[in-house]
């Protein structure tokens, strides 16, 4: 249940049309609707060489077309085995995962026996429902085994985070209908037809009433991603803009008393719009939408954030921008691509986690993970993932490597003043990745000398030394691996 | 009726203590009570101070018309008052002389004749092991004493961040009435201390000893208060077998290098630094007083004591200390000249006493310099709670500013008017420049407020927006409008 309790899980069922004459779209949702059961093994973060806990998850999902099950990746993160079940049908089908994207919380699975499909129906998509309209809620949250069907009405539609992996925000549609655990992976439905995917609410102790679905502009957006046969994530600018509502800044920056344009504050120099944008340039129009002073514009009837036209868009495509540099006016075109230095942030899915034990020292790549699982509360890790992009710390430090925990042995027992510090150094060649630390240790060398950043005093540690207190560390602390330097996980 | 009879009771009740007092002239006491009223700047609104609040202590009277208490009973001080224990007789009190960092402060009675009666207090030192007496005072102002056993001395943790010295630590069933600050600790009839710190659950007491305050005394009286001395480095210790052998200290070298300390940091600017002190240096002995693996030399008095007691209590603000030093293989000798490093010559200052922080609103913008006791405004936890990237600028300001900065300016947050209209939720952000100057220190500020670029103020910070703008005229007529608004006292200090 570790899954369901921050993320709520719904089923929606995305299929192509909706039959024209429906008697009682009730039956029709019955058998798109199915309950998902999960096996799943969390990484261990605290002990990274050792399985993690296996424990059973809920949620929900929906047939879409082209047979497939539509859910919140979530509900199917780290899933050792999927089951499936549909109302009035008894037995239970094995699920694999075709698609994951860990970035919008969406998932396609594919189901084996091909007679699972029989008689299933694959619900249509809708568009944005109005505000204050009604929806209703399908999924198997707690309180009972069977379908459950909630009622409410539309509160919001806002860009909001997406708490799967700790630092996306897409555009997301407020509900005041009851979503609970195991709702996960539902589908929300408004005149028979999906409106949303229910994925997330507070708990009641917070604020009551407030649940969260993905709207198919995202779900749509996914579906199309993954047409080819990969997932490419979202695209991100890397740049941050400011509102130009005060009538000071615009006269400043020689602009018109016209409620037109946002400026450019920052540019990230390792993302797509470095060359193209730059500081102080006045954003005016994206894609031909004109920029409102508040960053917002006009998509299909409704006010929507700038960033909302980039949402949209795949890897590789282009956006175009009217801009004022130096007061000139001028076109600049950003050719987008998946962007790389927030997935190193996000939480992890799909893969071991990744770390090197060397003398009883256990280095791993900061993520919010890792810091959550360690409790890390250092002012200078916060730091690093407060501000990795911002102050282009992933410069010098891709990867930021972080000594998270220490096995007590002789060899390392005046060393733990070095806990909780981030590597930067090993025998004078600086530390970029977790790949690169471990070929640094690789390396023959009499003593390896090992600099943390802010520390004064490096760590030494003695070949011999290291040599003899290896098996003695692997038998007492039961480390199988003594690394894995693995692939990246699943973002 | 009844309210005459109650107004009587009192008169009597004095008039049968006068005698009482009367009849012991022999014992004067060395004690006068000290109350202190406090108010402390609000340093999120610089332009007012919180509510007042008094403290209550034992002042140990001293030779030279002086009394002594601790350096925290006085910070912020707005009213000091000396009261006789036994007559409830008061006067006011100046302070003469304060050391926040060795938190002692001399108290000098406005009334000349006030300490007449009185019999200083001459000091004297104790040694782990002495029974002292915690001498508190009694409703009816006769002096009661707890019995403090020493159980150890030792260079502890002083109530200003970073600092340490020494202190004695004395077991004591103590009872602390009307929440006293300092009580005098006192062996023989002589001075030894002075509780700073008492914990009732582990019946534990902590004091500024006898030499701490030997060495107050002897700086204030030598002219202008200059504070306790440092050399401006920070220490590892070498315990690790294998960090030794790699800094070739191994005790079987004809040097018989069984000891020292490895230099962490060495401070820009600071007398270790200009005496060409190096990180990665490590230090052997101090004025001849061989150092050990963990920082502590052996004292004559006290046993194994941290080495900063050698420089900061043996020497005086300007005396030379002499550090012996391994550098790669060879052994040398190095003179530093000690100074004492004050709060406000941090960029970021530990503590502001006594002063009024400085501040400037321009158009509604709230800039500030950032100290300690700003940060500390967010409560108990303010390294985890306050805005991490000024939380930074203080933890790391000896990385950060090597550039000769004084100050970190900040925009603290925004008093919402039509000029700033936009602007309503920056706050809590590192101020780079301002109309083009680079700020290092508040008179920085008020400078370049003078200096307005065509017609605008520009603002630059150091995280998003980056800049923002300001209408100067604007900003000049806005001034009395917001005073009025916001019942502000001044636009600027």
């Amino acid at each position: 249940m570790g899954r369901t309790v921050s993320n709520f899980l719904l089923v929606c069922v995305l299929a192509g049309a909706w039959p024209a004459a429906q008697a009682n779209p009730i039956d029709d949702v019955r058998k798109s609707v199915v309950r998902i059961s999960t096996t799943e093994q969390d990484p261990n973060w605290r002990e990274p060489w050792s399985p993690g806990r296996v424990q059973r998850g809920r949620g929900a999902g929906f047939v879409i077309e082209g047979r497939r099950i539509l859910t919140n990746a979530h509900v199917v993160s780290n899933a050792r085995f999927i089951a499936i079940e549909r109302e009035n049908d008894p037995r239970k089908y094995p699920a694999t995962v075709e698609h994951i994207a860990h970035d919008c919380d969406l998932a396609v699975l594919k189901v084996l026996d091909a007679a699972f499909f029989n008689n299933a129906v694959a619900l249509g998509t809708g568009g944005i429902p109005d505000l204050e309209s009604t929806v209703s809620v399908y999924g198997y949250p707690i309180g009972g085994d069977r379908m459950s069907v909630t009622r409410g009405v539309v509160s919001r539609i806002d860009f909001e985070a997406y708490s799967h992996t700790g630092v996306d925000s897409h555009l997301t549609i407020q509900i005041d209908a009851a979503i609970n655990p195991g709702n996960s992976g539902g589908p929300v439905l408004q005149d028979g037809k999906v409106v949303g995917v229910a994925f997330q609410g507070y708990s009641g102790a917070v604020a009551q009433n407030v649940g969260y679905m993905i709207p198919t502009p995202v779900i749509r957006r996914f579906l199309k991603d993954i047409a080819d046969g990969r997932y490419d994530r979202y695209m991100e600018l890397l740049m941050t803009t400011f509102p130009m509502r005060n009538a000071a800044h615009r006269r400043a920056l020689g602009l018109p008393d016209d409620d037109r344009g946002i400026v450019v504050s920052n540019v990230v120099a390792a993302g797509p719009s470095a060359g193209a944008l730059q500081r102080g340039d006045v954003l005016l129009a994206i894609d031909g939408h004109p920029i409102a002073s508040d960053g917002f514009v006009e998509l299909e009837g409704e006010r929507v954030e700038m960033g909302e036209v980039v949402e949209r868009k795949f890897n590789g495509d282009k956006v175009r921008f009217a801009i004022l540099r130096d007061r000139q006016p001028r076109e600049v075109t950003v050719t987008l691509r998946a962007d790389t230095l927030h997935r190193t942030l996000a939480r992890a899915y799909d893969a071991p986690a990744r770390y090197i034990v060397f003398a009883g020292l256990l280095f791993q790549p900061m993520n919010r993970d890792l810091i959550e699982a360690h409790s890390i509360e250092d002012v200078r890790v916060r730091y690093f993932f407060r501000s990795f992009i911002a102050d282009e710390l992933y410069r010098q430090h891709p990867e930021v490597v972080i000594l998270s925990n220490i096995l007590p042995d002789p060899i390392n027992t005046y060393l733990g003043e070095f806990k909780s510090a981030i590597l930067d150094e090993i025998n004078g060649v600086k530390v970029r990745t977790l790949r690169e630390a471990a070929e640094a240790l690789a390396k023959p060398a009499d003593d390896y000398v090992l600099k943390f950043i802010g520390k004064g005093r490096p760590a030494v540690l003695n070949r011999r030394a290291v040599g003899e207190a290896r098996e003695r560390i692997k038998t007492r602390y039961n480390v199988q691996r003594e690394q894995n330097l693995g692939e990246e996980a699943a973002r | 009726m009844r309210t005459a009879r109650f107004l009587l009771l009192p008169a009597l009740c004095l008039g049968l203590l006068q005698p009482a007092l009367a009849a012991k002239p022999g014992k004067p006491l060395s004690v006068v009570r000290v109350n202190v009223t406090c108010q402390t700047y609000d340093f999120v609104r610089p332009w007012t101070k919180k509510t007042p609040f008094t403290l209550r202590g034992l002042g140990a009277v001293l030779a030279g018309n002086r009394v002594l208490v601790t350096g925290e009973m006085v910070m912020d001080a707005t009213y000091v008052e000396l009261e006789k224990p036994q007559t409830g007789e008061k006067t006011a009190a100046t302070v003469e002389c304060v050391d926040y960092e060795a938190n002692l402060a001399l108290l000098k009675p406005s009334d000349a004749r006030f300490l007449d009666e009185t019999r200083p207090l001459s000091l004297t030192p104790a040694t782990v092991g002495q029974r002292l007496a915690i001498w508190q005072l009694e409703a009816t102002g006769d002096l009661a004493a707890t019995d403090g056993l020493v159980t150890a001395i030792e260079v502890g943790r002083y109530p200003m961040d970073d600092t340490a010295f020494l202190l004695y630590r004395l077991s004591s069933p103590l009872q602390v009435r009307d929440s006293s600050y300092t009580l005098p600790i006192v062996r023989e009839g002589r001075l030894a201390g002075l509780l700073m710190r008492q914990d009732s659950r582990t019946q534990t007491v902590e004091a500024v000893p006898q030499p701490i305050i030997e060495h107050f005394l002897k700086a204030a009286a030598a002219g202008p208060y200059r504070g306790f001395p440092s050399a401006g480095m920070t220490f590892s210790r070498t315990r690790d077998p294998q960090f030794r052998r790699y800094l070739g200290l191994n005790g079987n070298s004809k040097d018989k290098l069984t000891g020292g300390v490895y230099v962490a940091t060495v401070l820009k600017g600071r007398p270790a630094d200009r005496a060409g002190v190096k990180a990665g240096d490590v230090l052997l002995a101090i004025d001849g007083v061989a150092i050990d693996q963990d920082g502590n030399y052996n004292d004559p008095q006290y046993g194994r004591i941290a080495l900063t007691h050698l420089i900061s209590v043996r020497h005086a603000d300007g005396d030379a200390a002499k550090l012996k030093l391994l550098r790669g293989a060879s052994v040398i000798e190095v003179p530093v000249t000690l100074n004492h490093h004050r709060a406000d010559d941090h960029v970021v200052p530990p503590y502001v006493a006594d002063r009024a922080p400085r501040f400037q609103i321009l158009g509604g913008l709230i800039l500030l310099e950032l100290s300690k006791p700003y940060l500390k405004e967010w409560g108990r936890e303010w390294w985890k709670d306050a805005p991490l990237r000024l939380v930074c600028c203080d933890r790391f300001q000896t990385e950060l500013f090597q550039d000769g900065r004084r100050r970190v300016i900040i925009l603290s947050q925004i008093l919402p008017s039509p000029l700033t209209i936009g602007y309503e939720d920056l706050r809590y952000q590192v101020v780079t420049k301002l109309n083009g100057v680079e700020l290092k220190s508040f008179d920085d500020v008020t400078a370049a407020i003078k200096k307005p670029l065509n017609g605008f103020h520009k603002i630059e910070l150091q995280d998003d927006p980056k800049e923002i703008y300001l209408d100067a005229a604007q900003a000049a007529a806005a001034e009395a409008p917001l005073m009025k608004l916001y019942g502000l006292p001044a636009i600027s200090r």
